[in-house]
């Protein structure tokens, strides 16, 4: 490099340009992010209502982790290793395969370490259960996490799956294509409260097109929102209906960054179609995969409108959520300590998400 | 040969397009239907997919007596200036943690990206009791800011400016020119397709976000279209006026559908560009 | 387009005088936006309190009321975080049920002292009425009615099944009576005996309640121990289970959906309250209708004692406005004595008046139906007062739905919702 004449007509050096581009965001970071953040979690160390506090500030009373023992722990719980055979046995399988393939050298050891971790959590908590005449104290907590985590490992899979077969298929610069594209895209544009308009009423037994078009062929109607076996596909089908096209759209970015040369030199090797998505395609559109399931459990994690409208949560709360349930224990039940003992195990879920796919991603790199 | 094949192609895909875009077609029909057809039955013709019979009522009415535009127009205004403030930081905190040297400069990184952990819904309880300290509910900037403070701007800008070449931002210092217009003249520039991709991801958010403005709007003057929406599909006036409901649905819809349907050749256009470069 | 929506906006923002004080009222009810200001002619809920509440704003000196417009789900969350915010709307309704949560945190005003200046006679309140609206000694809003469960009734299925008699339906005596007409019904017509929202509302809920109440218990008592793990909650569940059972009835119907089977005629009977009496007057007399001949009757008496669940919704002013703003104050009570003059022409909804000049009037007893359920308001119950009455409310909508729609057994069901219920009581 030629470090010869450098004219001082910049004002600024480097570090105070970086400090004043840097100022917005901080600012905005700070104050309602990591204060609130904070903030959080000191509201749920204590017993505070949400109209006693607002009417008179000193109505609130530290009660330490009270909430969190109410909201996650119960009388005589015990812990036993096959409480939840599936659940712990997939665990305990998990991390006996993360350790063979670490051994066998196909793991690189903080990818092993991390899936290993995840697993192993996945053994031992659900192993914790009620004792003779224990119970939990809130009954609703864990069922609601089980829930969320079923609404997002169906409905994350199910739009990036989707998403990726159109993508492909869709790659071409034509016109035909680019209306096709537009259509599937459509329904994203529209807002939550519209989507659930539209299908809880495409689910009525009575007045639905679903229910409808099944009477047409002699069926009888599903009772979708209100069966308990429907609910959570109901709702998990509206999802994906409704954000399939910016996963789309991130896949096509990432399809035009993987340079044609590729393509014609698979060709020579005979690969083409199938062949040439699963050995050329797949592996360049690792980084986006990557990052279209990581916006995918983020943004669906914290699933409320769907549940809130169309379900209210039922039946028999199969669809209550995390996010809806604490929106309820603050605003209805008015117990802002609890619902923030909640909003800290949201956190922490998804705290490890981001920590596991970070650790992932870094090793694949 | 291939020829053959592609129109195979374009066929089949068009079969799951038409099923994608059904949901809709049938809530544009269903808001041109009388109210009490309605109420009896929604298949009166062709499964309710067509209008017949057909009425313009429940428009006239929405035009007449109806929130719809105003929501709309609070829709507008609070999506439009969280994109852009999203924008703003965004960028310019983007450019600096991926192109500048500074001090502390790892650990900062690190402090943004893990703010990448912290769910907006898990801290809204907070932020909703703060804004009222501050008495700031029902206001624009109570809908806007708390979303402007989630660093995954940050993050799509970062991964971005570090992809590109280096040699454009030397050339530039050679010549003496300050990092600030670097930054302006040289940087902005060549980013507009991940500035559009992060554009697009905000709107939309603003746009459907639900929880935020159901907490912190409760005068109608502040209400988005998506909850104004909210607040008249509930049931008991559903089944009391169907068609009225499906009329603010499309109305809510329609200018979005439009300002993407020509937004988005741009948007196409713009990432093939970014693509061909990268 | 956008000049058409800019135009409509400002349109709004500028129908509103300077001069005048604007109150804010929150209701829910649902939305009308074309309710117009003549109070006698609107029809259904939404509509004949928004035209009540627009003639209000228009005939009242100096005052003009802006409707905050609220659905049902989210009304009580909304409120509390408005008043939790320091925006809480000038005016707003609320059921009995919530006043004691309200009052009892100092959030509403106590108008005791206000309401005769206001022209407000509270002796012409039913004593159930100012009952209602009093807390600890003080009162604390407007009554405006009595709304209670009733038997909306099919007439010509009633008839097809033989179960009329001079001109009223036969109602059952007994579960056991009650399956046995379910039957007739399903066996003469081929359609459901009754229907309700099992799956969305709590109405549900109140129907269990009511069969409770009538083998007098209770859910819980005043002194906060829970009671819904007994035999009379066992005895009232499964009233209601054998007719699933039988298939004479449809668990799985939500709010719209078990309307719009009852206004087709597919059910001779619909649980439902009194706030649509005459909608479905209206919707009966229309010919492409397939609901006919429409009656109402009082909630059929199945154990001992008659009884029916029933509410009241009220109108209140926050504490803060009576002590910041005594001018807007005074205008929010002028809002509150033009309602409770028009209690007649909400009564037109099918609701039970608050008031005994009205109950006494010609014009009311002259109302659709009226005559059909004046046994209504003599078994009109609720549950006890409870600071958790919404969340109570809750856990019995899910358990009961948990019974009939996903089959968990009746024991555990009631069992679960006890202990639960007790935790809400003791927190």
């Amino acid at each position: 490099m030629n470090k010869q004449t450098k004219p001082l007509r910049h004002v600024l050096g480097q570090s105070q340009a970086a400090a004043l581009l840097l100022l917005p965001f901080m600012s905005v970071y700070l104050l309602f992010l990591v204060y609130p953040f904070f903030r959080g979690v000191w509201i749920s160390l204590h017993d505070w209502n949400l109209l006693a506090v607002a009417f008179n500030p000193d109505a609130k009373e530290f009660v330490g982790v009270s909430n969190y023992i109410k909201v996650m722990w119960g009388k005589n719980i015990i812990w036993s290793p096959l409480a939840s055979p599936v659940l712990q046995l997939m665990g305990l399988g998990g991390a006996i395969t993360s350790a063979l393939l670490h051994r066998s050298g196909r793991l690189g050891r903080t990818t092993a370490l991390a899936i290993g971790i995840g697993a192993i959590v996945f053994f031992i908590l659900p192993g914790f259960h009620p004792g003779e005449g224990g119970r939990w104290y809130d009954r609703r907590f864990w069922p609601t996490v089980g829930n969320t985590l079923v609404f997002v490992g169906l409905t994350v899979p199910g739009v990036t799956l989707s998403a990726l077969v159109l993508a492909v298929s869709l790659n071409r610069e034509t016109r035909a294509m680019s209306v096709l594209r537009t259509l599937f895209f459509l329904s994203q544009v529209l807002s939550v409260t519209v989507v659930t308009l539209i299908w809880q009423i495409m689910f009525s037994p009575r007045q639905g097109l679903i229910a409808n078009v099944t009477e047409l062929f002699g069926g009888s109607p599903i009772v979708w929102l209100t069966d308990e076996r429907f609910a959570m596909a109901a709702i998990v089908i509206t999802t994906i209906w409704w954000s399939l096209g910016i996963a789309m759209i991130l896949f096509l970015a990432g399809l035009q960054d993987i340079s044609r040369d590729l393509y014609e030199a698979g060709a020579l090797d005979h690969a083409t179609g199938v062949r040439a998505f699963w050995y050329i395609t797949l592996p360049n559109l690792k980084r986006t995969i990557t990052l279209v399931i990581v916006l995918q459990i983020i943004l669906h994690f914290q699933v409320f409108g769907q549940s809130h409208l169309m379900t209210n949560g039922g039946p028999n709360d199969t669809t209550q959520v995390l996010v809806r349930y604490i929106y309820q224990t603050g605003f209805r039940d008015s117990d802002l300590g609890r619902a923030s003992a909640m909003a800290v195990f949201l956190f922490v879920i998804m705290g490890a998400f981001s920590v596991l796919q970070f650790v992932l991603g870094r090793e694949e790199d | 040969m291939l020829k053959g094949r592609y129109y195979w192609l374009v066929f089949a895909l068009s079969i799951p397009a038409f099923i994608w875009l059904v949901p809709t077609i049938w809530m544009v029909s269903l808001s041109f239907q009388p109210n009490d057809l309605l109420a009896r039955t929604t298949s009166s013709t062709a499964l309710g997919l067509v209008p017949l019979p057909f009425t313009a009522a429940n428009y006239a009415a929405l035009f007449q007596y109806g929130q719809t535009p105003l929501w709309f127009l609070n829709s507008v205004i609070v999506s439009l200036g969280m994109t852009l403030g999203v924008l703003l930081v965004s960028t310019t905190a983007g450019y600096a943690l991926a192109r500048l040297d500074f001090p502390y400069k790892a650990p900062l990184t690190v402090l943004i990206l893990v703010g990448l952990m912290v769910p907006e819904q898990a801290v809204f309880i907070p932020l909703y009791t703060m804004f009222a300290d501050f008495g700031w509910h029902n206001s624009y900037h109570a809908l806007m800011l708390p979303r402007m403070a989630v660093p995954i701007g940050v993050f799509l800008m970062m991964s971005f400016f570090k992809a590109i070449p280096s040699d454009i931002e030397e050339a530039a210092r050679l010549e003496g020119v300050g990092w600030l217009q670097i930054f302006w003249y040289v940087m902005l520039p060549l980013a507009r397709p991940a500035m559009m991709t992060l554009a697009i991801l905000t709107f939309l958010y603003a746009w459907n976000d639900y929880l935020w403005p159901l907490v912190s709007a409760q005068q109608r003057e502040f209400f988005t279209i998506t909850l104004g929406l909210a607040s008249i599909q509930s049931n008991f006036a559903q089944s009391e006026g169907l068609g009225r409901v499906m009329a603010s649905g499309v109305i809510a819809s329609l200018p979005v559908v439009l300002l993407f349907l020509i937004f988005q050749r741009y948007v196409v256009q713009a990432m093939t560009v970014g693509g061909s470069k990268g | 387009m956008k000049h058409l929506i800019i135009g409509a906006a400002l349109a709004a923002a500028l129908a509103v005088p300077a001069t005048a004080q604007e109150v804010t009222l929150a209701r829910f009810f649902g939305a009308c936006e074309d309710a117009g200001t003549d109070t006698k002619t609107s029809v259904g809920e939404a509509c004949i309190i928004q035209s009540i509440i627009n003639a209000a704003s228009e005939q009242i000196d100096g005052v003009t009321v802006n409707t905050l417009p609220t659905d049902w789900g989210n009304y009580y969350d909304q409120l509390k975080a408005a008043y939790a915010g320091g925006t809480a709307p000038d005016v707003h309704v609320m059921h009995r049920s919530s006043v004691a949560e309200f009052a009892g945190l100092g959030a509403l005003a106590d108008l005791t002292d206000d309401l005769a200046a206001a022209g407000i006679d509270t002796t012409d309140w039913a004593p159930a009425a100012l009952d209602a609206v009093s807390f600890d000694g003080g009162i604390y809003g407007v009554p405006m009615d009595f709304h209670a469960n009733l038997w909306h009734v099919n007439m010509d299925l009633m008839a097809k099944a033989g179960l009329v008699q001079d001109g009223k339906p036969i109602l059952p005596t007994s579960p056991e009576e009650m399956l046995a007409q379910a039957k007739m019904v399903k066996d003469a017509t081929g359609q459901d005996y009754l229907a309700a929202d099992f799956a969305q509302f709590p109405i549900g809920v109140r129907l269990v309640l009511a069969l409770m109440w009538q083998q007098g218990a209770n859910i819980f008592s005043e002194d906060g121990t829970a009671t819904i793990n007994t035999d009379a909650a066992r005895n009232a569940v499964t009233a209601i289970t054998q007719l699933f059972d039988a298939g004479v009835a449809n668990p799985q119907l939500n709010y719209a959906d078990s309307q719009q089977a009852f206004l087709n005629g597919e059910a001779a009977m619909l649980v439902n309250g009194t706030w649509v009496v005459d909608f479905y007057t209206a919707e009966a007399a229309k010919e492409e209708v397939g609901l006919n001949n429409y009656q109402v009757a009082d909630f059929p008496t199945l154990f001992d004692e008659g009884a029916t669940w029933a509410d009241s919704h009220m109108w209140a002013i926050p504490a803060s406005l009576k002590a910041n703003d005594p001018e807007k104050f005074q205008a929010a009570l002028k809002v509150l004595a033009f309602i409770n003059d028009h209690n007649v022409d909400w009564a037109r909804t099918g609701h039970m008046s608050v008031r005994k000049s009205v109950v006494a009037s010609e014009e009311y007893a002259n109302l659709p139906h009226r005559a059909d359920y004046t046994g209504t308001a003599s078994i009109a119950r609720d549950t006890p007062p409870s600071e958790r009455y919404g969340a109570i409310q809750d856990v019995l909508n899910r358990e009961l739905q948990a019974i009939w729609l996903t089959g968990k057994s009746v024991d555990t069901a009631l069992g679960d919702a006890e202990a639960e219920v007790q935790d809400l009581l003791d927190r």
